[in-house]
């Protein structure tokens, strides 16, 4: 049964007066077409695209950035536990216990980087309790809106269809059922026309509402990532440059550095055991 | 200086012989002339050993810089140290007396850097032989090699490079020779005589111990040789020596194990080992460890949150993504590649470097194993032969080479390797003060960059809190807008089969269909947006709990649930109570209300009349065309369904059913207009 279709008059066997039943009023299946009319002026429809388009981007956006926020914050975590593991490692060497200078400066290491580490993770949590949580929270709301979309559209169609109904009534012959029909049709046009108008009215209104809105939204959110940032990173400058001073190494430039390297390099080949 | 020296020997013997006076004159002369020989061929040597170095060498252009110093190895610093020989030499001719004493002293002083000197250049002279033997085989190449030489050597002759390169070791060989000449000649008693003895020995020892350390570096050379061979290149390699050296080998290991024989043990070189292996471990694990590092850095330069498009001109979020995008395309990559070559690849090497000592330390054991055997044979047998002998001598070689050099390797493994770590601590700190310094700017912009952090925390939990609430205020706006009411107006059929489910299973159990459905399986049902359906269960035989069991009136089957929705029936019913049963009539259709309670009819809807209707009796009432009617009841008193209950113009009624047309309920139900 095509939706669409709609019999127009029912076959009148069914009379209850025992009547005879008059006229054969056949089935006319007819396809419910597009109304005459512009019932949304485009203008309108225009402005809805737009507004909607505009939200269906920035959900695509904060699911992006949500899934991205998410990986870097894991890599992040990742990275710190790898560099815990350097010393943990050396300081498990048994090299540690017969060196005292050794099991010194892998000790101050490994106090460096276990201290690196929570400050690490604090600041996964902050920045998962001031952003990834509040972009879940955003985000949860677009169901609602596509939802509520729809919706709209379904009324829509109801009213173009019903709109068209009537559009044909219209056209016909003034003949006591088709006023009877014409009538009962406006009837039925009038609460869908309704229906559409408000909800139309209510999502034009709303939607430039909460896209404004991400703006007091994420603002706050991108502050606080901010100066977890530099908190992290001004508690890594300290503890590292204290531990660069404790182990007595200047801050060499990196010329100096590989010369240093390859001064070790040649010590180590000045031996005979060393293969070249 | 008691005594003066050995020109004047009747002073001193008091030997009233003439002979002895001419004999020690002509030991005297002799003695004189010895010496003379040695500061002259000191003299000459050097001379020639500078027009190598300088001279020859440096037009010798086409040979390539590495050939150059393998030939002459550390010319430089045999010059260097002859040249101060050379020149103390000279100035003991000036001492008359003393100068036998003197030159024999000056040796003893120059002991350990001749030796020092030497060794390394007489190591390196078989290779420097092997070059020459190569260039011998290129005419061309050899040509150019001897003009060069004659030009400045012309006394070379055709050995030409062989035979200047060979000169050194020929000087360090004839010293204790010429002191041993001068030895010759002076007689015992003579105050230098004990300095001249030590003098000779000494310079023996300085060949002895060059002979030594050239042996070992060949040994050294032979075995710490880290050779990448294939599989198939191991097995080309085996054949029944190489086999034979590994049985014997192991079933010695085992003999060990077993206790048959005694293991050498060697507490330094074993205590020098595992040191050593322990300092191997801890280089191979940080340079996983790193390795593991700079990957996680790698996944991390991967994601770029700050990619993302927001529409948002100013604040921080533009702010930060700015930064982190700077941060990355320069502090991070940065920090990644000084890591790159000042830690992963030192790391690289080191590991590499310490591959040749661990063969050689596995080889020792091989080695070891054979001395052991020969140890054994030779308690035995009491005689060995040659190859045992040798094998004897490379575990020497091998262990005194190790014993030697595994402290100075050790120390220096672990020197590289905090300094490494080091390096990578102050990569660390840089990074942080790149980043800072970047992100100090960007602080500056931030609207309450002014706030202390517990401050600044807390306003932020409050107003995320607050935006949380707005959020939700929007998402139940947005939940308001409901499906629309159905449109499609019930056919009469239908309006009778939502009586009788109705009136069988109570308005609780109706819903609605809200679009369209497919039934795919055999007990899924097709509906059509509008239907109204009874539901039976609420979930499947198998629990599934969105796919629920209904009734349409005709059919039975399974549904989406999240396509039906409550049937909102409007409440208000009204019920007719009190009529007047109406006189029965002939017309077997009449309704005849019976004053039984009637179940409450809950619908209450407008209707229009599609024809025209007579009322009959009072029970009924009449209709025109398109006339609008309220419908009170869908049935008679005794349920007939072909009846309804109407007012029109005031009056109620009892008309056919199938003369309305059902208009749908004029309130929409759902949501709530915006304020």
């Amino acid at each position: 049964l095509n939706p669409e279709v709609i019999p127009e008059d029912p076959v009148a066997a069914e009379d209850p007066g025992g009547r005879a039943s008059f006229g054969t009023m056949s089935w006319i299946p007819f396809k419910i077409g597009q109304p005459k009319k512009q019932i949304v002026p485009k203008t309108v429809e225009r402005d809805f695209e737009r507004e909607y388009g505009k939200l269906q981007q920035l959900e695509e956006q904060t699911r992006r950035l949500q899934k991205d926020m998410k990986k870097s914050t894991d890599a992040d975590l990742a990275m710190s536990k790898s560099a815990v593991k350097i010393s943990l490692d050396l300081l498990s060497n048994p090299l540690c216990e017969q060196d005292q200078d050794f099991l010194n400066m892998v000790t101050a290491l490994d106090t460096a980087m276990k201290r690196m580490d929570a400050f690490n993770q604090e600041k996964v949590n902050q920045i998962q309790k001031t952003v990834i949580e509040p972009l879940k929270k955003f985000g949860s709301v677009f169901p609602s809106l596509n939802m509520a979309v729809k919706r709209r559209e379904q009324a829509l169609q109801d009213y173009r269809r019903l709109q068209a109904k009537v559009e044909k009534y219209e056209e016909k012959e003034k003949t006591g059922p088709v006023l009877a029909k014409l009538h009962q049709a406006r009837e039925e046009l009038r609460p869908v026309r309704d229906d559409f108008e408000a909800k139309n009215k209510q999502l034009l209104d709303e939607m430039p509402r909460f896209y404004h809105s991400r703006l007091d939204y994420f603002q706050p959110s991108f502050e606080a990532l901010i100066r977890a940032q530099v908190g992290y990173y001004s508690e890594m400058q300290k503890i590292f440059g204290d531990l660069t001073q404790q182990l007595d190494q200047p801050g060499n430039p990196d010329e100096q550095r590989e010369r240093e390297n390859e001064a070790r390099l040649s010590e180590l080949r000045a031996l005979s055991i060393v293969a070249d | 200086m008691a005594e003066h020296g050995t020109d004047e020997p009747s002073s001193r013997t008091g030997s009233p012989n003439g002979e002895g006076r001419a004999s020690g004159d002509r030991l005297s002369l002799h003695q004189r002339l010895a010496v003379r020989e040695l500061i002259d061929t000191e003299l000459s040597y050097l001379h020639l050993l500078r027009l190598c170095a300088s001279d020859i060498r440096s037009r010798l252009q086409q040979l390539p810089q590495g050939d150059l110093d393998v030939l002459f190895s550390n010319i430089d610093d045999v010059i260097e140290v002859n040249s101060r020989f050379l020149h103390d030499l000279q100035e003991t001719t000036s001492r008359e007396e003393e100068q036998v004493y003197l030159i024999g002293n000056l040796f003893l002083e120059f002991q350990e850097e001749l030796e020092r000197v030497y060794r390394v250049y007489c190591a390196s002279y078989d290779q420097a032989l092997l070059l020459v033997e190569t260039y011998r085989k290129e005419p061309e190449l050899q040509r150019e090699i001897q003009s060069v030489i004659e030009a400045v050597v012309p006394q070379a002759g055709p050995s030409g490079l062989s035979f200047l390169l060979v000169i050194p070791l020929q000087r360090i060989t004839k010293y204790p020779l010429l002191l041993q000449k001068i030895l010759e000649n002076t007689v015992p008693d003579a105050s230098a005589y004990p300095v001249l003895q030590r003098a000779v020995s000494a310079l023996q020892d300085v060949n002895t111990n060059i002979n030594e350390y050239k042996r070992r570096k060949e040994v050294a050379s032979k075995y710490a040789r880290v050779e990448q061979l294939t599989l198939r290149e191991r097995l080309a390699r085996l054949n029944t020596h190489t086999l034979s050296k590994k049985t014997t080998r192991l079933s010695q290991l085992l003999k060990q194990e077993a206790g048959l024989v005694p293991r050498t043990e060697d507490k330094e070189f074993d205590d020098l080992e595992e040191r050593f292996q322990w300092v191997s471990l801890c280089v191979t694990e940080m340079k996983n460890n790193v390795a593991v590092y700079l990957d996680n850095l790698e996944a991390f330069l991967r994601f770029r949150p700050q990619e993302c498009d927001l529409d948002i001109a100013g604040g921080p979020v533009p702010e930060y993504c700015s930064l982190m995008r700077e941060l990355q395309l320069q502090a991070f990559p940065r920090f990644k590649q000084r890591l790159e070559g000042l830690v992963w690849q030192p790391l690289c090497t080191l590991v590499k470097a310490l591959a040749g000592p661990q063969n050689l330390v596995r080889k020792r054991l091989d080695k070891l194993l054979d001395f052991e055997r020969v140890e054994e044979k030779l308690l035995e047998v009491g005689s060995v032969t040659y190859e045992e002998q040798e094998a004897r001598h490379t575990y020497q070689a091998l262990n005194s080479l190790l014993v030697a050099e595994l402290p100075q390797l050790n120390r220096l493994a672990v020197r590289w390797l905090g300094q490494i770590l080091c390096t990578f601590v102050g990569l660390q700190r840089d990074l942080a003060q790149q980043v800072l310094q970047r992100a100090e700017g960007s602080l500056a912009q931030l609207p309450h960059y002014h706030l202390s952090e517990p401050a600044f925390w807390k306003l932020v939990e409050d107003t995320l809190g607050q935006n949380g609430h707005q959020l939700r205020s929007f998402q139940e706006n947005f939940e308001k807008v409901l499906p629309p009411p159905t449109a499609q107006p019930l056919l009469p059929g239908a309006e009778r089969q939502v009586q009788a489910l109705l009136s069988r299973y109570g308005p609780e159990k109706l819903y609605q269909v809200t679009s369209n459905v497919s039934g795919a399986g055999t007990m899924d049902l097709t509906l059509l947006r509008g239907q109204v359906v009874a539901l039976l269960q609420n979930k499947d035989t198998k629990g599934n709990s969105s796919r629920w069991l209904v009734d349409t009136g005709g059919h039975r089957g399974y549904a989406p649930a999240g396509k039906l929705e409550l049937y909102h029936v409007i409440s208000g019913q009204e019920e007719i109570k009190g009529q007047e049963g109406p006189h029965q009539d002939s017309h077997h259709l009449a309704p005849e209300p019976i004053p039984a309670p009637v179940p409450s009819l809950p619908t209450v809807t407008q209707a229009v009349a599609v024809y025209p209707f007579v009322a009959r009796s009072s029970h009924e009432v009449s209709l025109q065309a398109g006339q609008l009617v309220t419908v009170l009841e869908a049935q008679d008193k005794k349920g007939n369904p072909e009846w309804s209950l109407v007012e029109v113009n005031e009056q109620k009624g009892y008309v056919p059913s199938s003369f309305l047309a059902r208009a749908p309920s004029p309130a929409p139900w759902g949501w709530s207009l915006p304020s």
